[in-house]
């Protein structure tokens, strides 16, 4: 059920150009060069340090590392994220 | 960017949140909508965020949920400064009150200094000064300005040919030129006193010398009236002549007085505009707009302040608008004939001496004309005729 929604959505989304963000829940990360990163789309913050922010998404988690983090806003759906950005990276949700 | 606004004015806190869980706690504060910014980790346990303090109040249940606890680490923001000012009003106070006082004596007149005045004349001076209002501590802006106190100094005191008034800072200096009353001759030399004008002598008082004239003879100008020659013919012997000689003089003045004569007088209404001149831009304060009048003269004043040395940006301007209206002045031809004899008789007593003494007045002959009145009028004038002049011994 839930795999035959999905695969509809998809098909929805490159038929209909809709933007896949807005359909699928999906994150929108923008990044200005290594200084800012701004999530929209975000279910909340796992963990938050000086070098890693771990964000909860629709399917799995995003990570980001780095150095000197701070968030600069954090509204319910939108981070923006201010330090030296190295290394963004998705992890899958286990497979249950 | 318009955020920042509001932070600065509603005030916020930066708090630090110690627990386990904080990041739970971030997400129930985002959860519940309490807006909260700039987010650092400091260590493990601990993160640095801001949060307004009007929610405050709201995250204490999320804090207990999360097992978290807040320490305030800064506060910021517009009432935290209000109430910093507050707390410390005393010395505010203090300080508003000193500048209010220095403002207040830079303002104020200090000391006058007189120059080039004998202290009799200064005494006079500062007497006169202090009649216009100039003296210690009197506000300055209250003082005429320095022309016109210039100009009544000068005309009050007769002993003075001219007073420079400068002001610097809050002294007044006055710079005096005193009059160069000539001494009375004592030692004189050898003289005649001879007439001035042509005349018929009145009356004569010989204290040294020799009468050459009798009273009731005609003379004219240049004529011997008091030899100083004295003696004998060949005993003769040179003193200064001393003596009055009064002349019966005569003039004739022409006088011409218009019928009609325009001129513009202050009614006596008056309005005022006040403005507050900041740098060079002028505010008006009071009594804005055109005065119900048409025709009027302006009179402008400007105060400025000063603080210690240096000229404040800031002045009240006052504008003092004063109705005129032109009036028609008539004269009937009587009416006009006495305005003439009247300025007949000033245009004769300033080309006589002060003593001279108006005997007789004719009026010769008088003539409307192109709404004129002209007017000659003849005067009979007892006045002093003698004239000194020195004898040029030798050869």
């Amino acid at each position: 059920m839930a795999k035959w929604k999905h695969n509809l959505k998809n098909w929805l989304t490159r038929r209909l150009e809709l933007p896949a963000d807005a359909v699928m829940d999906l994150p929108r990360i923008t990044m200005v060069g290594q200084l800012h990163i701004y999530i929209e789309n975000h279910q909340g913050v796992l963990m938050f340090s000086n070098e890693e922010v771990r964000l909860l998404l629709k399917q799995g988690q995003l990570l980001i590392r780095g150095k000197d983090f701070m968030l600069k806003t954090i509204l319910p759906e939108e981070i923006l994220l201010e330090g030296k950005i190295e290394h963004v990276s998705y992890l899958d949700r286990p497979e249950s | 960017m318009k955020e920042y606004i509001r932070e600065l004015f509603s005030g916020y806190v930066r708090i630090k949140v110690v627990g386990s869980y904080t990041e739970l706690f971030i997400n129930r504060c985002i959860e519940y909508h309490i807006p909260i910014w700039d987010i650092m980790r400091i260590d493990n346990q601990t993160i640095l965020l801001s949060l307004y303090i009007n929610d405050v109040k709201r995250i204490r249940s999320h804090l207990k949920r999360t097992r978290c606890k807040i320490r305030i680490h800064e506060r910021r923001g517009f009432p935290f400064l209000m109430r910093r000012i507050v707390h410390s009003r005393g010395f505010l106070a203090g300080v508003i009150g000193c500048l209010l006082l220095i403002f207040i004596l830079s303002n104020m007149v200090w000391s006058i200094s007189v120059n080039g005045a004998t202290p009799e004349v200064e005494h006079k001076l500062k007497q006169a000064a202090i009649e216009l209002g100039l003296k210690k501590g009197k506000f300055i802006f209250q003082l005429p300005s320095n022309q016109e106190l210039q100009q009544s100094l000068t005309e009050s005191l007769t002993e003075i040919t001219w007073v420079g008034v400068k002001r610097n800072g809050t002294t007044y200096h006055f710079e005096v030129v005193q009059k160069q009353l000539p001494e009375k001759q004592k030692a004189l030399s050898p003289r005649h006193i001879v007439a001035d004008k042509k005349a018929i002598v009145t009356k004569m008082y010989v204290e040294e010398g020799q009468a050459q004239v009798e009273e009731n003879a005609y003379v004219k100008p240049g004529q011997l009236l008091i030899s100083g020659f004295i003696g004998k013919e060949n005993k003769s012997q040179l003193v200064p002549a001393r003596g009055e000689v009064y002349g019966k003089t005569w003039y004739v003045s022409n006088v011409s007085i218009p019928l009609e004569s325009k001129f513009k007088t202050n009614t006596g209404e008056a309005k005022t505009t006040y403005a507050i001149g900041l740098f060079r831009f002028h505010i008006p304060v009071w009594g804005i707009g055109a005065p119900d009048f048409k025709e009027y003269e302006t009179l402008e004043r400007e105060i400025n302040f000063r603080f210690l040395k240096w000229e404040l940006p800031f002045s009240v301007q006052t504008n003092k608008m004063l109705q005129t209206a032109e009036v028609i002045r008539t004269y009937t031809k009587s009416e006009a004939l006495k305005v003439a004899r009247t300025v007949a008789r000033e245009d004769i007593a300033n080309k006589t001496s002060d003593e001279a003494e108006i005997k007789k007045e004719k009026i010769l002959h008088q003539e409307v004309e192109n709404g004129k009145v002209n007017v000659k009028i003849h005067f009979e004038v007892i006045e002093q005729i003698g004239k000194d002049i020195p004898i040029i011994q030798g050869d």
